[in-house]
């Protein structure tokens, strides 16, 4: 067996085994082991699974991905999520679908704190849903602008989906980080666009709003988001003047809304652990897949698929736009059955090679690859996100939530045209950065 | 079957514990990594040696978290296929897949234990010897072995019953 023929036969194993239910970081190390057995020898395979485990949890970078979760976890604990939702409630509330806005406003403004993408659907689910169902919003609105609005989380910085692009594609987590933040505040005003359409379309969707609030009642409602908005601009600020690197911004970030929760006297033993447990559930499983993703592009690297089908695609005779299509087909495919940090893990050994031998920017198409990770968290059949809000609402069957988060679905893939069309809005602030 | 039960019972309990020492570690790494940064930016010098106990601390926060994670099935793997197999499929795809994933994470914590016990690095600055936090690679690799038994075990008892 060819290098390349072993390489194909690996990556058909990979996806067999992940369809059978295999834990997929536990599919790659097999995989990846067997491979470098194959081709180079046992010898030289037995350690390296061993060895890259130790140097994947032992890497100073990724402590940031504990401490991004970690803020999610104290910012909830803190009370953030009511504040912020009452706040935008106070803002939005006269809007058609006022409360939908409302919660994709808080749900942006959650996002802008907490690394997770379903840690931040979940926190608004138990909030928004009951005040949308008060006010006779229909299911498929109110549902569907929660799972949406959770995507959020995956985009607005702080975000472990930049962290683990930066990792696999060894590019500047801090520029990824601030190239996520025009693009996440563009996608979060098309949401809010598309709750006030849908419903000036069919008023029935939400028939009813509460009653308006005086401007000054207003104004002092801001008072509710002034925790968030400093965190934010500590950590994010900080980052983009190159005073600290992404891990010293968030375990300045988490420090902070500990204290704040500490001194709202709200931080309970239960709350702590709970936000503990969190952030070292997702850690384990992030950095268990990388590892796995690690041994297994050892193997890809040495059946050289990866450099041939970067080669071939660039000898193509079409527009790399034809390309980019594809690429986005296959990930729209792949993000229906497989989840975020998995398919990026999966796809970048091979996909990342192709991009940067079409010429496009590294950087811009992190933010690309978010948006699409992003997309894979609501469309059906294993929509991560619209499983979350089916657990929150019970009385919701799951179809409802899809249909109701597929004109989100829709504006991710106008806002990466928008984006692929005009890069600028990517690539504008790090590109202007200090430090790297 | 009473006293599986109270192995498995056992097991989870010494898993979780293990993954609690492991979760604490993530506030004083949290504020040691503040520390650093607000000494670098107002004093303009470093704490030594912070990067390194930061290291050190996240290799046990995760090594320790593995197979506590498995226990709450936190280890991404698409239930999308196997969840629509006939009942009496599922289980032996079940039991197949565990035992190819058992077979590897043994390499992992056989291995782990040969390279650990023969590494003599110390860290740069503070010289803490990095072989005891190697082995938590065998450590967590048998723990999560042990997790893993929970599931073939649970596996095997349904295709029995049925």
């Amino acid at each position: 067996m060819s290098p390349i023929i072993a390489g194909v036969v690996g990556t058909g194993v990979v996806f067999l085994l992940l369809f059978l239910g295999m834990p997929i970081a536990c599919a790659l190390l097999l995989v990846g082991f067997l491979g470098l057995s194959y081709l180079a020898s046992m010898g030289a395979a037995l350690p390296v699974a061993a060895s890259t485990l130790y140097h994947v949890a032992a890497h100073y970078p990724y402590t940031v991905i504990p401490l991004f979760i970690v803020m999610g976890g104290f910012a909830t604990s803190a009370g953030l999520t009511k504040e912020l939702y009452q706040t935008f409630d106070k803002w939005f509330r006269k809007l058609p679908g006022g409360l939908g806005a409302a919660t994709i406003g808080a749900c942006a403004g959650f996002a802008a704190v907490s690394g997770s993408s379903v840690a931040t659907a979940a926190a608004m689910g138990t909030i928004a849903l009951p005040e949308m169902k008060r006010f006779k919003y229909s299911p498929r609105l109110a549902t569907g602008s929660i799972a949406a609005g959770g995507t959020l989380g995956f985009l607005i910085p702080p975000s472990i989906g930049f962290v683990v692009y930066g990792m696999l594609t060894e590019q500047s987590i801090g520029k990824l980080l601030i190239a996520g933040m025009f693009p996440g505040i563009t996608l979060a005003a098309a949401y809010i666009a598309i709750v006030i359409f849908q419903v000036k379309l069919n008023p029935s969707l939400a028939p009813t709003s509460p009653e308006a609030v005086s401007w000054k009642e207003r104004l002092l409602a801001l008072r509710g988001i002034w925790e968030t908005l400093v965190v934010f601009i500590l950590v994010m600020g900080g980052i983009y003047l190159g005073w600290f690197t992404p891990t010293e911004a968030g375990a300045i970030g988490a420090t902070t809304l500990f204290l704040v929760a500490l001194v709202k006297r709200k931080l309970t033993l239960h709350n702590l652990f709970a936000s503990l447990q969190e952030a070292i559930r997702v850690s384990v499983m992030v950095l268990f897949l990388v590892a796995g993703a690690t041994v297994f592009s050892y193997f890809l690297a040495l059946s050289t698929i990866p450099t041939q089908v970067a080669t071939w695609v660039a000898g193509l005779e079409v527009s790399r736009y034809v390309i980019l299509i594809l690429i986005l087909a296959i990930y729209i495919f792949l993000g229906c059955f497989i989840d975020a940090i998995s398919m990026m893990v999966l796809t970048l050994p091979v996909i990342y090679p192709v991009i940067l031998s079409l010429g496009f920017d590294p950087i811009w198409f992190g933010v690309i690859a978010v948006l699409m990770m992003e997309a894979g968290l609501i469309t059906p059949p294993m929509g991560l996100n619209v499983y979350t809000i089916a657990g929150v609402a019970k009385d919701t069957p799951v179809e409802e939530i899809f249909r109701g988060a597929l004109p989100f679905l829709i504006s991710i893939v106008v806002i990466v045209a928008i984006i692929t069309a005009l890069p600028q809005i990517a690539l504008f602030l790090p590109g202007r950065m200090l430090g790297g | 079957m009473g006293y599986l039960s109270k192995i498995k019972k056992g097991i989870q309990r010494v898993t979780f514990y293990v993954c609690v020492v492991g979760m604490l570690l993530l506030v004083p790494m949290m504020l040691l990594t503040t520390g650093d940064a607000i000494v670098r930016a107002t004093l303009a010098r470093t704490i030594a040696g912070a990067v390194e106990i930061s290291e050190y601390m996240l290799a046990v926060f995760i090594l320790l978290g593995l197979a506590y994670t498995q226990q709450v099935k936190g280890h991404v793997r698409v239930s999308f296929l196997i969840s629509r197999l006939p009942p009496r499929v599922q289980p032996v795809v079940e039991i197949i897949t565990i035992l190819l994933s058992l077979f590897i994470i043994f390499i992992v914590v056989w291995q782990g234990w040969v390279v650990g016990i023969h590494e003599t690095t110390v860290s740069d600055m503070l010289r803490i010897p990095q072989s005891p936090f190697k082995l938590l690679v065998a450590v967590g690799g048998f723990l999560l072995c042990l997790e893993l038994l929970i599931d073939l075990a649970a596996s095997t008892g349904k295709l029995v019953r049925r």
